[in-house]
């Protein structure tokens, strides 16, 4: 039986990926390894360095058996992946901003709400539950741009350290969601490659917990 | 203009909806074979081929199926307004059948079909929309033994389909909801475990039960989700200190289940797997799906629904599966890489011995050997048969005297 194909995160969340993968004994990977190849084998396992949405696609499709993933990727993908443990690491915050000066910081809902997010089904989400009149703007990148441009009244936008939030003169309005990196599997690999699958789930959320604990302290 | 700049916005590719396949002489041939394979599987059971309409009215399919289901239909509007929807499954379907035209019986019913689905998936999503599914209902048996049938039943026709290395694995739809119940939690917490189970989200589960006094012993076998497999030894591992009724009789019928399942002789490819995650308000008791190593998807699923056939008026206890035969496809590709072509005979002739060549092709067709007869003159021969993929052809009746000895000759080369 051959191993197991598993999909890692580039960007934020690759290092402490390969660093948590080493610390549970599962991989020793070097990330730098990663910038001539995408794809490393290590023991009988493959490792793939996908852009972090592409995770849960390749995951469900079956192109790799499990993938480290941020939740947040997870709230906007469609894809059906079972989620197998928090691991902790890439902590941030999906919240509602608004400019420091406007009416809605000093909260008063305004009829119609502008919103600017690269996260439109999360958004889709929160503003379900909420009677407002709102319009969504999907944008890519550099979302804080748009209340100080006039293109939207607020973001709905990931915070990790609310720095981003602070130099561009938003502040928190709401909270949508708390994120961390999540251990996704296969539907059909979990039952297939139960043991291989759970080994690795069991590693990890040890490993998570180990940290945590020691982080505390 | 030139390239992307010149094509119209949003053409689709070649003509066909994304989602969609055509499906060339080759594969379709094999998968309109492995359909057939899984139907003469059913029928060798027992069980009677029947045809349920592509379309039905969205209030049939909304009697049977829940709300993120329908979600997910192809819907439009008939003449007078109705709302109709394509079929995005066919056990709704059969059970309308039962109900409405079936229902004196005689019970048990043994049912079977095949045919499309249709699901509204999101674009380029690498997903089918159109997929074939062949299923089975064994309608008007409660017992167990009847659930054992479906899955052995299940198991045979895949493996007469030639797909390989399956694995079944068996649940119960009774059991996590009635771990959830014994463990003490009231209905919104239980609401929010189901749902959390519901989505494969494990770590809302464990963040839904850190909240409640969750009494130990449920606490841990949830938390062991979804490690609660194995054979028949961990339903004793599940019993020990387990206090619900109705827990502990999702695991007693699973006992029983195993037993029977063992005298089908398939043990050695079932697991037993109380974390189970399947549709929660469809089925109600043991419950089935069955993967293979060549697959990231179950290529088939089943399960006990004793309450949907009263939806439609009728209270009658039934069980059944689907097997999706497209995925079933894809895994035997996947093992096998390219499958060979099927063998084609072509028939050449020269001159006037066309009235020669086409007797001869009868008699190859009357033999089962599928052969197809040039058009026009132009072998070098009097006849000429000639086998894609093979190194051989031959002279027709000149190498065997008469036209008849050709082809008993040709039929049996061939074979």
């Amino acid at each position: 039986m051959s191993g197991l194909r598993i999909a890692l995160p580039g960007g934020t969340l690759f290092e402490s990926a390969c660093n948590l993968l080493q610390a549970a004994g599962v991989a020793r990977l070097d990330p730098v390894w990663f910038d001539r190849e995408l794809s490393i084998r290590e023991g009988d396992d493959v490792y793939v360095k996908v852009r972090p949405t592409d995770v849960p696609t390749y995951v469900e499709m079956g192109g790799c058996e499990c993938g480290i993933v941020g939740k947040d990727v997870l709230w906007e993908s469609n894809r059906e992946c079972y989620e197998l443990a928090d691991l902790g690491f890439g902590q941030c915050r999906l919240v509602l901003a608004a400019p420091r000066d406007s009416a809605l910081a000093h909260g008063v809902w305004p009829q119609a709400l502008r919103v600017a997010t690269k996260y439109p089904v999360s958004a889709q989400r929160f503003f379900a539950a909420r009677s407002l009149n709102v319009v969504l703007i999907r944008l890519h990148g550099s979302v804080e741009l748009a209340p100080l441009t006039g293109l939207a009244d607020c973001v709905l936008d990931i915070s990790a350290t609310g720095r981003t939030l602070l130099a561009n003169n938003l502040v928190e309005i709401a909270e949508a969601g708390r994120s961390s990196a999540r251990l996704i599997a296969n539907h059909a690999a979990l039952k297939t490659r139960n043991e291989a699958v759970g080994a690795i789930a069991v590693a990890l959320r040890r490993a998570a917990s180990e940290r945590l604990t020691a982080g505390a302290a | 203009m030139t390239g992307l700049d010149a094509l119209p916005p949003g053409a689709s590719v070649r003509g066909r909806a994304d989602g969609f396949t055509d499906y060339l002489v080759g594969p379709a041939a094999r998968r309109r074979m492995l359909t057939d394979r899984f139907i003469e599987a059913f029928e060798a059971w027992g069980y009677g081929f029947m045809v349920t309409p592509l379309i039905e009215p969205l209030d049939t399919i909304a009697a049977g199926v829940g709300g993120a289901r329908q979600s997910g239909l192809f819907r439009f509007m008939d003449s007078d307004g109705a709302l109709l929807a394509l079929v995005g499954e066919r056990t709704v379907s059969v059970a309308r059948v039962v109900a409405t035209q079936l229902h004196e019986g005689p019970f048990p019913l043994r049912l079977c079909y095949a045919g499309s689905v249709l699901r509204n998936q999101t674009l380029n999503a690498g997903r089918r929309r159109e997929s074939l599914q062949a299923g089975c209902e064994l309608v008007g048996a409660s017992g167990l033994a009847a659930d054992a049938e479906c899955i052995a039943l299940a198991a045979a026709a895949l493996e007469r389909g030639g797909v390989e290395h399956i694995q079944v694995d068996v649940g119960h739809a009774d059991f996590i909801p009635g771990l959830l119940e014994s463990a003490g939690l009231d209905a919104p917490a239980r609401e929010e475990v189901l749902a959390a189970l519901a989505r494969r989200d494990l770590v809302a589960v464990e963040s839904a039960l850190e909240g409640t006094d969750a009494a130990d012993a449920e606490r841990r076998l949830l938390l062991a989700f979804p490690t609660l497999r194995g054979g028949r030894e961990i339903l004793d591992t599940a019993a020990g200190g387990l206090r619900g009724e109705r827990a502990h009789r999702a695991l007693q019928e699973l006992a029983q289940l195993w037993d029977l399942l063992d005298a089908h002789a398939i043990t050695d490819r079932v697991h037993l797997d109380l974390g189970a995650v399947r549709d929660w308000d469809y089925y109600t008791g043991p419950t089935f799906e069955v993967f293979s190593v060549d697959s990231g998807f179950a290529l088939g699923s089943g399960g006990r629904y004793d309450t949907l056939l009263s939806r439609f008026g009728v209270a009658c206890p039934a069980t059944g599966f689907v097997l999706h035969v497209d995925r079933c496809h894809d895994s035997i590709v996947r093992r096998a890489g390219t499958l060979d072509a099927p063998v084609a005979v072509q028939v050449s002739w020269h001159a006037d011995a066309h009235a020669r060549a086409l007797e001869l092709a009868r008699g190859l067709r009357g033999r089962g050997v599928a052969c197809a007869c040039d058009l026009v003159a132009g072998g070098d021969g009097d006849v000429l048969v000639s086998v894609t993929g093979a190194r051989w052809a031959s002279r027709g009746h000149h190498e065997h005297g008469t036209i008849e000895a050709a082809v008993a000759a040709l039929a049996e080369r061939v074979a």
